[in-house]
C-alpha cells in the first residue's frame, strides 16, 4: 500500500511537471492568477495535456507489451525493439508510404501492425528452431533479425531519399503532439487493460507450452493473443510518436525484481513505472535544450542502453 | 584403374578450365589498379592547365575540359548559368530548373553519396567536380582525373555562391558571363534587403517526417536572414546541419510575422502538402503570419537540393521577394 502510494506521487508529479515545461510560459502563477492567462490556457489544452497523455500512453503500453514478450518468449531480454517488432513496423510504414502515400493514418497503423505481427511470429519460429536456448542466444536472434529486417527498411528508405521520414519513426518523439494529432494512443489503453485481463493466461503461458497445456489452456491461442497485442501497441506508438527503445525491456525487468513474475501483480507496476520512465525522458529532452527539444526517444536510449548493461553484467541475473 | 581414369577425365577438364578462367580473372583485376593509376599521373604531367584553388586544396585542370562530370548539383545549378556543357551527371533528383540533365544523353554515374566508379571510367572525364554530399568522394575521385571540389555556402551565403561561380568561371574561362550573372544578383538581393527589412520578423522551418526544425542565420537556410535581410523571430538558434527541433508552441511563442516553409519530403519526391498538415494546428494558426497569410512555402528543390546555385539562390530571392510583393 505504501509503495502504491509513492508510485503514485512520483507519477504525478512528473505528469505535472511536464504539463509545466516547454518553450511557452505555462506556470502556476498564470494558470492560477486571479485572471488567468488566456494564452497559457490555451497551451496547457492543446498542447501540454494530450502531450503528456501521449507519453503516458506509450510508456504504460510499451511496458506491458515488453513484459507479455517475455513471458511468451520465456525470455527476459525480449522486447519489441530486441525481436525485430519495432523494425517490422517500421518496414511496413515504409512500405505504405511508398505503394500507397494517400492511406490515411489509421490504414498505414494497420499495414504496419500486419508486417509487426509477421516479424515477431518469425522470430518466435526461428526461438524454436534453435537447440540451444541460452538466455543471451535469445535477444541476440532478435537484433539480428531487427538487424535484417531494419537493413531492407534502409536499403529502400536510402533508394528513395526517405531515410530522414524513416528515422522520425524509429526515434520516438512527443514535440509534434497535439490535439487531435495523437487521439489513436488511446487505444493502447484498451490493449493494456485487454491484456491485464488475460494476465493469469500469460503468466501460465510463460511456464512453457507443455506445462500450459497441461492445465488444460490453449497454448496457441495465448501466443497468438500476446502477439496481437504487442504488434498493436508497436504500430500505434510507431505510427503516432516513434518507438522507444529499452522500455519494453527494462521496465518489467527492474518492475519484476521486486514484485516477482506473477503478471496479474505485475501489470499495473509496469504500467505505471512506463510512463514515468516516459515522462522522465520527455522531460529531460525538453530542459537539456530548452527551447529546442531532444526527442524523448534519444533520452530513453541512452538510460535506457545504460540499464541494459546493468542488467546483462548483473550477477546472478534470472534468465530463461 | 582405366575406368576411373576415364571418368575422371572430364571432371579434369573442367577443373583446368576453372583454373585458367580464376588465373586470367586475377590476372586482369591486378591489371586493374595499373592502368587506373597511370591516367592520372600522365594528365597531372600533362604541360598545359592551370591551378585551380578549391573547397579540397589546389588542382591543375585541363585549359579546356571538355569531358566534365559533375556530382554536385549546386555546380551543376552554376555551370548550367555559366553556359557551359557538361558530359555526365549523377544522381536520379533534379529541381525543375536543372530537370534537362534526366536526359538519356548525360550518361548516369551512380548517385551524389556513391559513385558509379565503373560508368566513370567508361566516361574518360578529363574534369571531375565534386562538392556538397559527395564531397567525402573527393580523395577516391581524384585519382581517376583531376578533380576540384566545390564547397558548401557557409556563413556569408551569397559571398561563398559568388566565390564558387567566379571559381568555376575561372576553370572554363567564363569570366565576362559570371561578371553579369554576379552583378545581377548583388543587385537584386540588395533590392530585396529594403524590402524585407522593415515588415517583421521571420522563421525558418524545416518539415520532414511530420517533424519540425528551426534553422537560423548562417545555417544552410541562413541566406533568408543573412542576405535577403529578414529580421530573426527566434535569435541564438544554433547553425548545426538539421537545426534544432522545435514544437508548434515554439512557433506561437516566436510569433514570427513571416513563416518561411522548407516541405523537404516534397524536395525528395514525395507528394507535397505534408508541410502543410503539420503546419495547420490550433498553435501556429494563432502565429502573425499565419493570420496575415504571410506563410511562404519556398520551393524545396532549389532550397533544398540546389541551394547554393547561383540561379537557385536568384529564384529563392525572386519568389521571397513575390511573397512579400503580394502581401502589401
Amino acid at each position: 500500500m505504501k509503495r502504491a502510494f509513492a508510485a503514485a506521487a512520483v507519477l504525478v508529479t512528473l505528469a505535472v511537471v511536464s504539463l509545466l515545461i516547454g518553450a511557452s510560459d505555462v506556470s502556476w502563477r498564470a494558470l492560477f492568477a486571479p485572471e488567468p492567462d488566456e494564452r497559457a490556457l490555451q497551451v496547457l489544452v492543446i498542447s501540454r495535456l494530450p502531450r503528456m497523455f501521449a507519453v503516458m500512453l506509450a510508456g504504460t503500453s510499451l511496458g506491458v507489451a515488453g513484459l507479455i514478450m517475455q513471458m511468451i518468449a520465456r525470455n527476459r531480454f525480449v522486447e519489441p525493439t530486441t525481436a525485430g517488432t519495432a523494425e517490422s513496423a517500421s518496414l511496413g510504414l515504409l512500405t505504405a508510404t511508398l505503394l500507397a502515400p494517400g492511406l490515411p493514418v489509421l490504414g498505414k497503423m494497420m499495414v504496419a501492425t500486419v508486417f509487426a505481427l509477421a516479424g515477431t511470429a518469425l522470430f518466435l519460429l526461428v526461438l524454436r528452431r534453435i537447440p540451444l536456448r541460452s538466455a543471451l542466444i535469445v535477444p541476440v536472434v532478435g537484433l539480428i533479425l531487427g538487424g535484417i529486417i531494419d537493413s531492407a527498411t534502409t536499403f529502400f528508405a536510402y533508394r528513395y531519399d526517405l531515410l530522414q521520414t524513416v528515422n522520425a519513426w524509429t526515434t520516438g518523439d512527443f514535440s509534434t503532439v497535439l490535439r487531435g494529432r495523437y487521439e489513436l494512443l488511446w487505444v493502447t489503453l484498451g490493449l493494456t487493460c485487454a491484456a491485464y485481463t488475460a494476465a493469469d493466461r500469460f503468466t501460465v503461458a510463460g511456464m512453457g507450452e507443455t506445462f500450459t497445456t497441461n492445465l488444460g489452456l490453449n497454448y496457441p491461442r495465448i501466443v497468438a493473443l500476446g502477439l496481437l497485442i504487442v504488434s498493436l501497441v508497436t504500430a500505434m506508438v510507431v505510427v503516432t510518436v516513434g518507438m522507444i527503445p529499452f522500455l519494453g525491456l527494462i521496465v518489467p525487468n527492474l518492475v519484476s525484481m521486486v514484485m516477482g513474475d506473477n503478471a496479474r501483480r505485475s501489470i499495473p507496476w509496469v504500467a505505471v513505472s512506463g510512463a514515468a520512465f516516459v515522462l522522465l525522458c520527455d522531460i529531460v529532452g525538453r530542459v537539456v535544450g530548452h527551447p529546442y527539444e531532444i526527442p524523448g526517444g534519444t533520452i530513453a536510449g541512452v538510460i535506457g542502453s545504460v540499464l541494459f548493461l546493468y542488467l546483462l553484467l548483473k550477477r546472478g541475473a534470472r534468465v530463461g | 584403374m582405366s575406368t576411373s581414369n576415364r571418368r575422371s577425365l572430364p571432371l579434369f577438364a573442367l577443373l583446368s578450365v576453372v583454373v585458367v578462367l580464376a588465373v586470367l580473372w586475377v590476372g586482369v583485376k591486378f591489371q586493374r589498379p595499373d592502368a587506373a593509376a597511370s591516367t592520372p599521373a600522365a594528365e597531372a604531367a600533362a604541360p598545359e592547365g592551370r591551378t585551380v584553388t578549391h573547397g579540397q586544396g589546389t588542382t591543375v585542370v585541363p585549359l579546356k575540359p571538355r569531358r566534365v562530370v559533375v556530382f554536385d548539383l549546386v555546380a551543376l545549378d552554376i555551370l548550367q548559368a555559366l553556359e557551359v556543357d557538361v558530359h555526365g551527371v549523377a544522381g536520379d533528383m533534379f529541381p525543375q530548373h536543372l530537370t534537362r540533365f534526366r536526359d538519356a544523353k548525360y550518361p548516369r554515374l551512380g548517385t551524389l553519396f556513391e559513385p558509379d566508379y565503373e560508368a566513370l571510367q567508361a566516361a574518360k572525364p578529363d574534369l571531375i567536380i565534386t562538392g556538397g554530399r559527395s564531397s567525402a568522394k573527393y580523395a577516391n575521385l581524384s585519382r581517376i582525373a583531376p578533380t576540384i571540389d566545390v564547397p558548401m555556402s557557409g556563413k556569408d551565403f551569397i559571398a561563398s555562391v559568388i566565390a564558387n561561380t567566379e571559381m568555376l568561371a575561372s576553370v572554363f574561362g567564363k569570366e565576362e558571363k559570371a561578371r553579369g550573372l554576379i552583378e545581377d544578383l548583388r543587385k537584386s538581393v540588395a533590392d530585396l534587403q529594403q524590402v524585407t527589412a522593415p515588415r517583421g520578423k521571420g522563421l525558418v522551418v524545416l518539415v520532414t517526417g511530420g517533424r519540425m526544425s528551426a534553422y537560423g542565420p548562417g545555417s544552410r537556410f541562413g541566406v533568408i536572414h543573412g542576405d535577403f535581410g529578414v529580421p530573426e523571430a527566434a535569435e541564438g538558434l544554433r547553425t548545426s546541419l538539421h537545426g534544432e527541433s522545435i514544437s508548434a508552441e515554439f512557433i506561437r511563442e516566436k510569433n514570427p510575422d513571416w513563416l518561411f516553409v522548407i516541405d523537404r519530403d516534397a524536395a525528395t519526391g514525395q507528394k507535397e502538402g505534408n508541410a502543410r498538415q503539420v503546419l495547420d494546428n490550433e498553435l501556429v494558426r494563432q502565429t502573425t503570419a499565419w493570420q496575415k497569410n504571410q506563410v511562404v512555402y519556398l520551393d524545396p528543390g532549389i532550397t533544398y537540393l540546389t541551394g547554393g546555385g547561383i540561379q537557385s539562390v536568384k529564384q529563392l530571392r525572386d519568389q521571397v521577394a513575390s511573397a512579400y510583393a503580394q502581401a502589401q
